[in-house]
């Protein structure tokens, strides 16, 4: 492909998902907040952002890491957030003619944001996915070292409350998924399993527990009836991280 | 606590979810698609309620805020308006009548 028309596809990409930053900033401030009041140093903080680069998994991480939680359990709970971006995987894969060594790079930085952008543009070049992915790569560490920053000039954050910003920030998450009956249903019933599984056990465990329980609910209750949404790209560019 | 093998470990199952799907040309069983759409909801959801209530004992007002900021989220769908009415809210039940 000739240089200036790569440049082109990777300006366009960046730009196309520009829109999405104002979703993206705020999360990334919340998330380092939490991950300094979590007992993160700046280094820890950002090299979650600039090698893991999945917002809620990072996000979910720091809080687990607050309450003590094992690598293992952490390290499980990301890969049941991030096994999504298979589905991604194999929808751009059709799309987009990828050699082989653009598929590592491209995995790297694949999210929800650039697979929607990706998915809903025409384009077809690896130069455009790389454009998106970079974009929000890009913004997401800048907010991290933002909200670090940010929280480091808070002179008592546990005293005002930050720890709030969690839960606030899932429930924020969480409500615009929520559509059908089946999607409300499992909310719901997670949302209590994990509340009385916390009462007797350590750390991370409920959320793992609870997370393949009511996935596997929600994949029952919609069996031969609901379509599938799981793959669409205006649904993905909603979800963050 | 070990942060930086947590991380590799991190890295290792997020990048390989990502590379195997762009390597992947079949599609997944539906029972597994419908199954990864629920992920997101079923993870949320049990993150969120073992948190709201706090270890300094405002689980009263902290309840409150994270009510108001659903609906909040549930009307705007925006991140930053939810956060910050939530937090709006909680401070200003902290504050002594």
């Amino acid at each position: 492909m000739p240089h200036a028309e790569s440049t082109g596809a990777f300006r366009r990409g960046f730009w196309a998902l520009a829109p999405l930053w104002l979703g993206v900033v705020p999360f990334g401030l919340a998330y380092a907040i939490t991950a300094r009041s979590a007992g993160l140093s700046l280094l820890e903080t950002q090299a979650l952002s600039a090698l893991v680069f999945a917002g809620s998994a990072q996000f979910s991480a720091v809080g687990l890491f607050a309450v003590g939680t094992g690598g293992a359990e952490i390290v499980l709970t990301t890969f049941l957030l991030n096994v999504r971006h298979l589905l991604y995987g194999v929808s751009l894969g059709r799309r987009f003619s990828l050699t082989r060594r653009e598929r590592p790079v491209a995995a790297f930085f694949l999210t929800d944001e650039a697979f929607g952008i990706a998915a809903a543009s025409g384009e077809r070049s690896f130069p455009f996915l790389l454009g998106a992915e970079l974009s929000l790569f890009m913004m997401w560490n800048l907010a991290t070292l933002a909200g670090f920053l940010l929280g480091s000039a808070i002179p008592d954050p546990a005293s005002l409350g930050v720890d709030l910003v969690f839960p606030l920030a899932f429930i924020a998450l969480l409500v615009p998924l929520l559509r059908t009956r089946a999607e409300l249903a499992v909310a719901l019933a997670s949302g209590a399993l994990a509340y009385v599984l916390s009462r007797s056990l350590p750390g991370g465990l409920p959320v793992l527990i609870t997370g393949v329980g009511g996935s596997a609910l929600g994949a029952i209750l919609t069996r031969g009836g609901a379509p599938d949404r799981a793959a669409h790209p205006e649904d993905a560019a909603r979800e963050v991280g | 606590m070990s942060f930086w093998p947590t991380l590799a470990g991190m890295v290792a199952v997020t990048f390989g979810s990502r590379y195997a799907g762009l390597v992947r040309r079949a599609a997944l069983p539906p029972f597994w698609v419908r199954f990864l759409h629920f992920v997101p909801i079923a993870v949320f959801a049990s993150l969120v309620t073992p948190s709201v209530a706090g270890a300094r004992g405002e689980a009263g007002i902290r309840v409150a805020a994270c009510l108001v900021a659903a609906l909040a989220a549930w009307r705007t769908r925006q991140l930053w308006v939810s956060i910050a009415v939530g937090m709006a809210v909680f401070w200003l039940l902290r504050i002594p009548f």
